[in-house]
């Protein structure tokens, strides 16, 4: 506890200097304002940030990279509140009732609770980090590729739950979701998969191509249809910030988010990527009225919004104390970090105590000034939605094809976001759903490889999921959570399971 | 206002292919890296082209442009103007092992390019995890004779570096492990640190911290000399490891056709920019090599990349290892 | 990949058929699972020691064949939702547009065809003015004066302050400039250039809307 204290106040001494205060807030600013164009995702705002911070010095350039991290997050988030194009996995689920809130006038109530969810999450998160960082490093060796298929497995459950209407089309959509994931190189092989022998499908499809395409792009075609309808989300702008009932509402599941995420963001296999999902899971199903979710509930967007921070936050912990980057931004860290001269690894933390803990605490630093950055902000985002709609598409579309663009400077990614637009589209004029697909994309590719490792390890050993305690649990649980997901709706009458 | 642009540009475009190559640069180059920003290709090209720019008085862009096992940005590269502003940043894979793993390959590393020379390389390190029973490389040599079918090696994907080397090394000790493939180093090292899979080769880069962290073990590195930043591990040869010498290097190229005045120009500035005392220090962090002044030259580049493709076309083709 | 053609053909049903859209949906899937299966063909299954490239790919299209036929089934047995109609005009307008971007941002060639580089100054009002065309509701000088401001606006963002190396423009525009310009002078100018002529648009066509405009927003709003 002494340690932990005196860590903490050596981080803060070093957070609070004048010039790291103004680093953290200057990301923080610059994140939020290239992370929410649409397109412009998390990884494309740092890659694209990264050479401001060339000039500083580490501590400095590893706080305002920090900074830009989170602004990014949360730039992303309004993204998929207001205009419904998650710019990343982790914010598939905001976009889910976010938008709805949106569209019913409620995007101020949605970005607000947004905001301060993430705050106390990254609060929470950032103390879970200075005292336990180093013992949690251990949970991330219990996880082989045996508990993360089973991890996985889990996961795709979850899709099933978080699933609107049919779940015979939700199956449907998550198999068509693992299925795209597959397209490409083999890992194992170097065979390619479905690629129509394209060289810019060797790589497989990317998330945010994907992303864009069916949700961004087809959401715009469907605008487009109902003309008569395309006011919604400018009708009444209504209050700009939650009020006590929406607290009253969101306060549990902020705090199970916060939890859950936490947790989820430990593991070094992108297991943050769960966290969103399966706070939204639980969400639905502790409801007095689950009917609500996905057309406008606060629960599915605080919970979702502060497990997706936490977890945010705590996925630092695998870069700073094993040096294992668990997904992409954070390679991209790791990246900016060395070409900073720092080497993620062990070391950090005996080697470099002031970047470590001067580095922690900017974290919430960070947090606090993504609110404060934020909640004057939330009445100029919802302002741009007054805009006629027939002007906010083109620009919306241009922006897409730029932040796709800038990724990987690659022109069929562009052309891959019109084509999956387009099938996009379909498949919401056929009464599928996007984001079971999503999910099962993001979770399929970990799943795949991850179960073909095990069985290579354990030499084609089946039994190797059983045999191991933390991969025989988390199976377990996700054959409860099936079962209790399908039980209800099966006895409830055949019209409920396979309508609505 | 397009019209004008367009018409324009028509009439300009007749004018700007006369010799520019005194006044070279007169705007921004960009160099494309073949990886995603933060890996270390994409690091070392960060850190070179920082100095570059200020000897040329014109900044350098960084165009990242991922896939293929860094192939699409070469080919694209390959075929941009060759007028200078368009440079890339090439590596063992790209102009070494990809013609034996891409056998559709749209460019001939020897032949498609007009070097500028040799930037900096990180060194290849034999890992195995902490658990592993034998202590040296002799050891594990030995282990491997007797128990090489129970072995797991992991590697970061097929067509990445630790992938070719680590084919190349199985081929010079004569065993066959299982191999495990993963999507990146970082995934890949985790498990190793988790003893999960047993032994790999990768980058100096990538494994440098957990050797000294005591995470994993170091056998070997596959370099002439030690490495400062691991002092206490031998070289393959002090291991009695003959004719396991390789290194992730990364050089920098032109388009064919590039005037040699401005390719000259890239090597001066490149060579200046590896002599600068920053430059080395950051580079030498990461356990990179720097090349000596005659390994810098686009004569000995063209060299080596002559030879790498020839070391590597074999090797790789005898694994049957290919990424199409 | 989609199937657009058959779901319009069966919305004018009455019969045996209760849920239209699950017909549609269902030959979706299973068309999605044919092609899977044919795409995988060619690669091998391994065996669960070795798990080849096939397998999951090949497992997962057979669950989506099935789900598919069993959408099918249902269509039979419940009632369910009828196709939705559709609009091409949205779509058709909106893929224009990003592939206008897509074939103009950087030299381009497919086939025999071929583009130069066009890059964003005129990329981005190619994809403003096609894209906007997707509603009936466009009109040509707020699309005109959207896109010139909106792409000096990412000029400057992305090519000069964040120094993305996104093509801003063509490099046949430098000739237009005195020599000693440098890239960024350019960009700059031609950004004001762009913003002064949407600014002058705007003014200049401002009088005439009482008479012209206004019916079109009558049209358009109510």
């Amino acid at each position: 506890m002494g340690d932990l204290l005196s860590n903490l106040s050596l981080g803060f001494s070093v957070a609070l200097s004048l010039q790291n205060i103004g680093l953290a807030f200057l990301g923080c600013l610059v994140g939020t304002l290239i992370g929410v164009l649409p397109g412009v995702g998390p990884i494309a705002t740092i890659a694209m940030l990264l050479p401001i911070t060339f000039g500083l010095d580490p501590t400095g350039a590893l706080i305002m990279l920090a900074g830009i991290y989170y602004g990014a997050q949360y730039g992303g988030s309004t993204t998929a509140i207001l205009v419904n194009i998650p710019g990343e996995a982790t914010s598939v689920v905001t976009a889910l009732d976010g938008h709805q809130m949106a569209r019913q006038g409620r995007a101020g109530v949605a970005l607000g609770i947004a905001a301060i969810g993430s705050f106390f999450a990254g609060t929470v998160a950032t103390l879970v980090i200075a005292s336990l960082g180093a013992p949690l490093t251990g949970l991330a060796l219990i996880f082989g590729p045996t508990e993360y298929f089973s991890l996985m497995v889990m996961g795709l459950v979850f899709a099933v739950v978080l699933a609107r209407g049919s779940i015979l089309k939700a199956i449907a959509m998550i198999l068509v979701g693992v299925l795209l994931s597959t397209v490409g190189l083999d890992l194992e092989t170097g065979e390619e998969r479905m690629t129509f022998g394209l060289p810019f499908l060797s790589d497989g499809i990317d998330f945010a191509v994907l992303a864009m395409g069916i949700f961004g792009i087809a959401e715009i075609m469907r605008n487009l249809d109902h003309t008569e309808h395309r006011d919604v989300v400018r009708q009444a702008i209504g209050r700009l910030l939650p009020n006590r009932q929406d607290f009253k509402q969101a306060y549990k599941p902020v705090l199970r988010g916060t939890f859950i995420g936490a947790m989820l963001g430990i593991l070094p296999g992108n297991g943050a990527v769960l966290g969103p999902f399966a706070s939204y899971t639980l969400e639905k199903k502790l409801a007095k009225d689950p009917r609500r979710f996905g057309r406008g509930a606060i629960e599915g967007v605080a919970g979702p919004e502060s497990a997706n921070n936490a977890g945010a936050q705590t996925s630092f912990i695998p870069l700073l104390t094993l040096g294992i980057p668990p997904n992409a931004v954070m390679a991209l860290m790791v990246g900016a970090m060395t070409i900073h001269g720092i080497i993620p690894g062990p070391q950090v933390m005996t080697k470099n105590p002031t970047l470590f803990w001067g580095m922690i605490a900017s974290m919430w630093i960070g947090n606090l000034m993504l609110l404060i950055i934020n909640l004057p902000l939330v009445g100029m985002w919802v302002r741009l939605l007054k805009v006629p709609y027939r002007m906010l598409f083109p620009a919306i579309l241009m922006f897409c094809c730029i932040g796709i663009y800038s990724i990987n400077s690659l022109p069929t990614d562009v052309m891959f976001i019109a084509l999956f637009g387009f099938v996009g589209y379909t498949l919401i004029k056929f009464g599928f759903e996007p984001a079971p697909m999503l999910l099962g994309f993001v979770l399929g590719k970990l799943m795949e490889e991850n179960l073909r490792r095990a069985l290579i390890i354990s030499r084609g050993q089946l039994s190797t999921f059983i045999d191991r305690p933390v991969s025989a649990s988390l199976l377990a649980v996700a054959a409860i959570l099936l079962v209790i997901a399908l039980l209800p709706s099966i006895r409830k009458g055949r019209d409920e399971v396979f309508t609505e | 206002m397009k019209n004008i642009v367009l018409a324009l540009a028509a009439v300009a475009g007749l004018a700007t292919t006369g010799a520019q190559a005194q006044n070279y640069p007169t705007r921004p180059i960009t160099m494309i890296v073949p990886f995603a920003a933060g890996g270390p290709t994409d690091v070392v090209a960060r850190i070179v082209t920082d100095h570059m720019s200020r000897t040329l008085g014109q900044q350098i862009v960084i165009e990242n442009v991922a896939g293929a096992g860094g192939t699409t940005g070469i080919t694209r590269g390959a075929q941009a103007q060759p007028d200078g502003y368009t440079i890339m940043m090439g590596h063992m894979g790209t102009h070494g092992a990809a013609p034996a793993l891409y056998p559709n390959l749209k460019y001939d590393p020897a032949k498609d390019f007009a070097p500028i020379g040799l930037a900096a390389g990180t060194p290849i390190v034999i890992v195995a995890k902490k658990d592993f029973p034998a202590n040296d490389l002799k050891g594990f040599l030995d282990y491997m004779k007797t128990n090489g079918e129970k072995v797991n090696m992991a590697h970061a994907g097929v067509g990445s570096v630790s992938h070719s080397t680590g084919i190349f090394f199985n081929s010079v000790i004569k065993a066959k492990p299982t191999m495990v493939a993963y999507r990146g180093t970082g995934p890949a090292l985790n498990d190793l640190m988790a003893n999960t899979v047993d032994f790999m080769t990768d980058q100096i880069v990538n494994v440098a911290p957990q050797i000294q962290g005591g995470n994993i073990k170091a056998f070997a590195i596959a370099t002439p000399q030690r490495s400062p930043v691991l002092p206490n591990v031998p070289t393959t040869k002090e291991a009695g490891l003959e004719g396991y010498e390789v290194s992730a290097w990364n050089a920098a190229f032109a388009p064919k056709g590039t005037p040699p005045e401005i390719v000259k120009k890239l090597s001066d500035a490149l060579s200046k920019s590896l002599d600068d005392e920053t430059t080395k220090k950051r580079l030498l962090e990461l356990g990179g090599v720097i090349p000596s002044a005659t390994e810098r030259t686009p004569e000995a580049l063209q060299k080596l990349v002559e030879s790498e493709v020839a070391r590597w076309t074999p090797v790789l083709k005898a694994a049957g290892a290919t990424a199409e | 990949m989609s199937t657009p053609r058959e779901g319009v053909g069966l919305s004018g049903r009455r019969g045996p058929v209760r849920a239209p859209q699950g017909i549609a949906g269902g030959i979706l899937l299973i068309a999605l699972a044919a092609l899977a299966l044919w795409l995988t063909r060619d690669l091998d299954q391994g065996t669960l020691n070795a798990m080849g490239p096939a397998m999951l790919p090949r497992w997962l299209a057979i669950g989506v064949g099935l789900s598919g036929l069993a959408l099918i089934a249902f269509a039979f047995i419940r009632d369910g939702e009828p196709l939705e109609r559709w609009s091409l005009r949205g779509p058709f307008f909106v893929i224009v547009a990003i592939l206008a971007f897509a074939v103009t941002i950087r030299p381009f060639s497919f086939g025999a065809l071929s583009l130069p580089g066009l890059g964003l100054v005129v990329a981005g009002p190619l994809a403003i003015l096609i894209g906007g065309y997707a509603t009936p509701e466009a009109r040509f000088r707020e699309l005109l004066i959207l896109s010139l401001s909106l792409t000096p606006f990412c000029m400057v963002l992305f090519g000069d302050l964040l120094n993305l190396p996104i093509p801003v423009f063509p490099q046949e525009l430098a000739g237009l400039f005195p020599a000693g310009w440098s890239q960024k002078a350019i960009l700059r100018a031609t950004a004001i250039v762009m913003a002064a002529a949407a600014i002058a648009v705007f003014f200049a066509t401002r009088k005439a809307r009482p008479t012209t405009i206004d019916v079109a927003d009558h049209s358009g709003r109510i």
